[in-house]
């Protein structure tokens, strides 16, 4: 009986577990499709919105390019304004610095003789350094160089750009040479020397040197400049030197309060006009070395006369205006000039003078008054009384 | 960006300015180096023409063979005068020129002078 009912039980039981796992496993299966569906939707759900935010990424580069491009061009457009109203300021400066230059020579010449000539100089010294930064504003601004028409010594160009600095007398120039510049480059590359000098005085002791020699490299010609400053650092070098090549050229904006514009102008000159400028080597003080290469094409190895001789004295003897060169000599040893038909105006004639034995002739002179006009006539009255017998002796 | 043609800017004034000629210095005392004080080269200048400047050496070659005034140097090297003077100044510190200063009017013979000594003459022997 009991066993019987122990038999029911368990089957009853069983059949429950049965029941129960066929029940548990329905709903597990229910519960796994249910899941993969709703994996499903999400996993659709999430690719939309990736799709969504690539969309978006799409275009938050686009504005982000479009609005670097607008402020690119802002900023050109602002840049080429700004130069555009200097550029003319620039021009109005050089040329009037220019005219200043020319005018302050003329009065220069005028008043040689007068004491004033002494303050006339320092108001030209005052006027190159003037001329130099107008030329640069102008070169900066995209505006042509002021022009020379004429060829110059490598060494003249040196001393242009040696007057446009304010503490020029630290620079020397150790050496001169016959190589001339073309007319074409002298004006670029007496700025660009110019600015590199300002630069060695700038950045080195006062009283200190900056010495200037000259170089032939293979095909090319070398100014040096070698100054005694503090040098630069690498990092200063490299910042140098890519503004120096014209590689990189900043904007107007970016040159601060107090404009450094030397090594942008000279990387613009440079450029223009075929020349390199390398700043990276060490001077033999321990400062910089500069260093202008001029390709063949700037310079020839004909010599060429100082600006200032316009008429070779030497070579034209024999022209009536120009005074004749001592081409003989007395029998006393002393230099003896040929006979002047023509006196020279206002310049009077020492010949006489000279020759202290002529004493008949330099006392006429004297005598006859205090004026240089009067002196020219009594030098030479009294030539013809008394000096050219005395000069005969050995006279053909 | 500049519609008009630009003109090209022509520099007429001396590419080397006389205040670099001069080197700064400033001029002579008003006295030193007139229109008629002469100059000649020093007998060692010669030696010495090669370190300086091209106007330097072509004043020394006008007077390398004889005095000359100021006034003629500096109206050969078409150089103000002043610019001569200063230069002229600095060669003979440097002892590459002689100047020869022309002779002060104190040092003259009076003409009163000459013509007392006249009067004696002719009040010894009569003439």
């Amino acid at each position: 009986m009991i066993r019987d009912a122990l038999v029911w039980c368990l089957a009853v039981v069983a059949a429950l577990g049965v029941a129960a796992a066929v029940v548990l496993s329905r709903r597990a299966k229910a519960i796994a499709a249910n899941k993969d569906r709703s994996e499903a939707a999400l996993t659709q759900r999430l690719s939309e919105a990736d799709g969504r935010l690539a969309t978006l990424r799409a275009e938050l580069h686009q504005h982000r390019t479009d609005h670097a491009k607008t402020i690119q061009e802002a900023e050109e457009a602002a840049e080429d304004s700004t130069k555009a109203v200097l550029k003319g300021s620039a021009r109005f400066l050089q040329s009037l610095a220019a005219e200043q230059l020319a005018l302050l020579e003329e009065i220069q010449r005028k008043y040689g003789g007068h004491t004033v000539l002494g303050d006339l100089l320092e108001v030209g010294h005052a006027n190159a350094q003037m001329a130099r930064k107008a030329q640069g504003i102008a070169v900066m601004c995209g505006a042509p160089l002021g022009r020379r028409s004429r060829a110059a010594s490598v060494y003249d160009v040196v001393r242009s750009a040696q007057g446009q600095i304010r503490n020029f007398r630290r620079v020397e120039i150790m050496q001169q040479t016959g190589l001339a510049l073309k007319a074409s480059a002298v004006s670029p590359v007496a700025l660009a020397v110019a600015e590199l000098l300002d630069n060695a005085a700038s950045f080195s002791q006062q009283g200190s040197p900056i010495e200037v020699t000259f170089q032939r490299v293979q095909k090319n010609l070398c100014i040096v400049i070698d100054d005694a400053g503090v040098g630069m650092n690498d990092e200063e070098r490299q910042k140098a030197t890519a503004l120096l090549s014209g590689q990189y050229r900043p904007r107007l904006s970016q040159l601060g309060n107090q404009p450094k514009f030397g090594f942008p102008v000279i990387g613009l000159l440079s450029q223009q006009y075929g020349f390199r400028v390398d700043v990276t080597g060490v001077s033999r003080y321990g400062g910089v070395r500069a260093v202008v290469l001029l390709p063949e094409e700037l310079w020839t190895e004909e010599e060429t006369a100082p600006v200032n001789e316009v008429q070779p004295v030497v070579e034209q003897p024999g022209a009536p205006a120009a005074r004749p060169e001592p081409v003989a000599r007395t029998a006393g040893g002393l230099p003896r000039r040929g006979a002047r038909q023509v006196p020279i105006a206002s310049v009077p004639d020492q010949d006489t003078v000279g020759l202290p034995h002529v004493a008949a002739g330099e006392d006429a002179g004297r005598a006859a008054g205090r004026s240089l006009g009067a002196f020219q006539r009594g030098t030479l009255s009294g030539r013809n009384l008394s000096a050219a017998p005395s000069e005969g002796s050995d006279d053909t | 960006m500049s519609d008009e043609p630009e003109e090209d800017l022509e520099l007429t004034s001396a590419l080397v300015p006389f205040f670099v000629i001069t080197n700064g210095r400033s001029l002579p005392p008003e006295h030193a180096y007139g229109h008629t004080t002469l100059v000649s080269a020093s007998e060692h200048a010669a030696t010495t023409v090669r370190t300086l400047t091209p106007e330097a050496r072509q004043v020394l070659d006008l007077v390398m063979d004889g005095f000359l005034s100021v006034a003629e140097v500096a109206a050969h090297t078409h150089l103000p005068l002043g610019v001569v003077r200063i230069l002229l100044a600095e060669m003979e510190d440097a002892n590459l020129i002689i100047a020869r200063k022309p002779v002060p009017r104190a040092e003259r013979v009076d003409r009163e002078v000459l013509n007392a000594v006249l009067d004696g003459l002719r009040a010894r022997f009569g003439a």
